[in-house]
């Protein structure tokens, strides 16, 4: 066991000890001014810009999470189904999650091109002139998310149909006994069956969407007039365009503390769930 | 009228999933002026492989993919010998502070790649592995490893402890008990790992724009960063190096859909 572990420290921990070491110097390139202690962190907490970041990852993390649990919910109803044709519409249907985020990016930036490309030329119907929805600082922010829901509803159609089909069958003959339209057994049985599933998906993609830099970074940039500058972007950005690797390294420990707590939250919830669920079974039986 | 509402719902998704990749292919097959012709078609008119052979011909992309795909191999080899001997003490032995160790290994996987990334850079100029295949190597493997470690710590719980015993019987030693029996019948688990590992290499984008600089030794994802930077943007020249960047997960993805989506299920994230 012993490689593995020191493999992980190696590169995890020890890291993560100069990353927060690195924080409390000013720093000009790679080289250490002076120590000034917390200064860079309170730099964060006093600048504007810094908030109008954070406010922007909770816009892409919730606003992304809105449309791909329902998108992921009805594409894994669909794939439950029985009928021809479903291995092959399950293979295209999953597809998007192989794609890289720096691939997506370019995809979806030729298919929005604003002069050759098909979408804004199907929508120049509605709206005249050239349509640069990425390049628009009214629709950037949608566009993005909407190209993120592109490459990671998948993962929860995935994680939803595996539940879905794990369902026993005897619960929903017992339902159709009952006279329960085909909604109503969506709602009452298989949902709550399923919502640990969702559960688990929300906690991956809220991590996922919270610290992404590389749609971004490749797609927008974090323009137009940043819109689109989320924390992580921020971070990347501050230290490998402008080089300010004090600045950028207390960042990275602020987003470091956020997914902790974000982690730690979704621990203590999944572990009630599961004594929840265990309680249950235990009563059960 | 069920089936129809049905129908179309399956088809406007599978549009959805599939418009992205399907226009850049079709830009990749045109010739120049029809790619930049006004309105856009989706059907080319004449099919050209100019782009494709600009690209492997005439381009840095083969080295690239070449270099991501050593890396990748030199992943897949360092996680797999990290991971299975620590996923098979997991699962067979008891030891102190066992399930606080994998918690703590597991909980590694929650430090983002963000906020370890300058750090990392750091460091990597530090020991001098700074703009070397050893240094991305190097890290995704502890990257990858927690994942895997958990994924073959199932796949071992799997093999019945008595097969090993009888070879201990035998005259094994236990380690290679473990590497004639126990390793053999984990395979289909390796297999699957590795394919995760080779998917999240191939795809990621930060860690080798990072710690490696210049064009000998840049992975793929920079590679295709680099066409939009480099000459202004030739779109069909890296519609045409996309649609072959994507070409190997691709293929990997529908020859082995059944143990991705297995692999996605242990708990694996995305690049």
């Amino acid at each position: 066991m012993a490689p593995g572990i020191a493999l992980v420290f190696g590169v995890s921990f020890y890291p993560g000890f100069v990353g927060f070491t690195e924080s409390l110097y000013k720093t000009e390139y790679l080289r250490r001014v002076r120590f000034v202690g917390f200064t860079n962190y309170a730099a964060f907490f006093t600048d504007p810009r810094a908030w109008t970041n954070v406010r922007n990852s909770l816009t892409y993390a919730a606003g992304s999470l809105a449309i791909v649990i329902p998108l992921g919910l009805a594409v894994a109803a669909l794939l439950d189904q029985r009928f021809r044709f479903r291995g092959i519409l399950r293979a295209i249907l999953i597809l998007p999650w192989v794609v890289s985020q720096t691939i997506t990016a370019m995809l979806w930036s030729w298919l929005l091109n604003p002069q050759f490309g098909p979408l804004p030329y199907a929508l120049s119907v509605f709206v005249r002139g050239p349509l640069d929805v990425l390049g628009n600082s009214a629709t950037a922010m949608l566009v993005l998310i909407l190209m993120n829901v592109w490459e990671s509803y998948p993962y929860v159609a995935i994680l939803a149909l595996a539940a879905l089909q794990a369902i026993p069958p005897e619960v929903l003959e017992a339902a159709d006994v009952d006279g329960a339209t085909p909604w109503q057994r969506y709602a009452w049985i298989k949902l709550p069956l399923i919502a640990h599933a969702l559960l688990i998906a929300t906690i991956t993609l809220s991590l996922l969407y919270l610290n992404m830099v590389t749609l971004i970074f490749v797609s927008t940039g974090g323009g137009p007039l940043g819109t689109t500058e989320v924390l992580s972007l921020r971070v990347f950005q501050e230290a490998f365009s402008f080089w300010n690797i004090g600045t950028a390294s207390a960042s990275a420990m602020i987003i470091f503390a956020l997914n902790l707590l974000f982690s730690i939250c979704y621990i203590r919830v999944i572990r009630g769930d599961r004594d929840r669920v265990a309680l249950a079974r235990g009563k059960a039986a | 009228m069920k089936h129809v509402g049905f129908g179309v719902c399956a088809i406007l998704l599978g549009a959805f999933a599939l418009a992205p990749i399907l226009w850049a292919l079709s830009t990749s097959l045109k010739p120049y002026d029809e790619a930049v012709a006004f309105p856009p078609a989706w059907i080319p008119k004449h099919v050209s492989l100019k782009n494709f052979a600009d690209v492997l011909f005439r381009s840095g992309m083969p080295r690239y993919c070449l270099n991501t795909g050593f890396v990748a191999l030199g992943t897949i080899a360092l996680t797999l010998v990290a991971a299975a001997h620590a996923g098979y003490a997991a699962a067979r032995h008891d030891f102190y502070g066992k399930q606080a160790l994998l918690f703590i290994i597991l909980a590694t996987t929650m430090i983002p790649g963000i906020a370890i990334l300058v750090p990392l850079y750091l460091v990597s100029v530090k020991v001098h592995l700074h703009n070397t295949f050893t240094a991305l190597i190097l890290v995704f493997a502890a990257w990858q490893t927690p994942a895997v470690v958990w994924m073959l710590k199932g796949f071992f719980e799997t093999v019945p402890p008595e097969l090993e015993e009888a070879a201990l019987l035998d005259g094994c030693t236990p380690l290679r008990a473990f590497y004639r029996i126990t390793l053999p019948l984990a395979q289909p688990g390796m297999a699957a790992a590795a394919i995760l590992v080779f998917m999240f290499v191939w795809s990621d984008f930060l860690l080798p724009f990072t710690l490696v600089t210049g064009d000998q030794k840049r992975l793929v994802s920079v590679g295709l960063y680099n066409f939009i930077t480099a000459y202004g943007i030739e779109w069909p020249r890296l519609c045409a190096a996309l649609i072959l960047a994507l070409l190997p997960v691709l293929l990997l993805f529908l020859c082995v859909q059944r143990r991705f989506i297995a692999g996605l299920m242990a708990g694996a994230g995305k690049a």
